[in-house]
């Protein structure tokens, strides 16, 4: 399974929360930085 | 989960958006969203299309899927990458707001 590495582009997804709206990562681009959290379910 | 919810002001003052992606279905997101009143992203990925691409690591004998986080600067770059090994493997925010603050 690829996974990814620190100083390098991250790589770009767009894909829709729970309400359907999308986020796109390459959106937060020169505005802010992302936190993404890869959950492992809701127990 | 909840650690994230108590210090997700700090990170809005540090300008970091927060996106938590899981496996789940958006109907199990949005209640659990609800239940615990959480404010940043939340997005089902049932596909794995993104858990995938970021490797999220699956461990078999531990049933399931492993925590992970990732930090990308405005730039697009990524700063930190931690693939847990359990489920409590979890940095702290402390450490990961610090980093922020060093970008």
């Amino acid at each position: 399974m690829p996974g990814v590495e620190v100083n390098k582009q991250a790589p770009d997804f767009a894909i829709a929360d729970f309400n359907g709206k999308e986020f796109r990562l390459s959106d937060y681009k020169g505005k802010s930085s992302v936190l993404i959290v890869l959950n492992r379910g809701f127990i | 989960m909840m650690q994230l919810h108590q210090d997700h002001s700090k990170f809005i003052e540090r300008n970091t958006e927060i996106v938590v992606i899981g496996p789940d279905d958006a109907a199990k997101f949005k209640a659990y969203w609800q239940e615990h009143q959480l404010g940043f992203h939340g997005i089902p990925d049932d596909k794995h299309s993104v858990l995938k691409l970021y490797g999220q690591k699956v461990n078999l004998f531990k049933l399931g899927r492993m925590p992970a986080q990732m930090l990308v600067d405005k730039e697009g770059v990524l700063r930190y990458v931690h693939y847990g090994h359990s489920m409590a493997d979890i940095p702290e925010n402390a450490e990961i707001l610090k980093l922020i603050g060093s970008l």
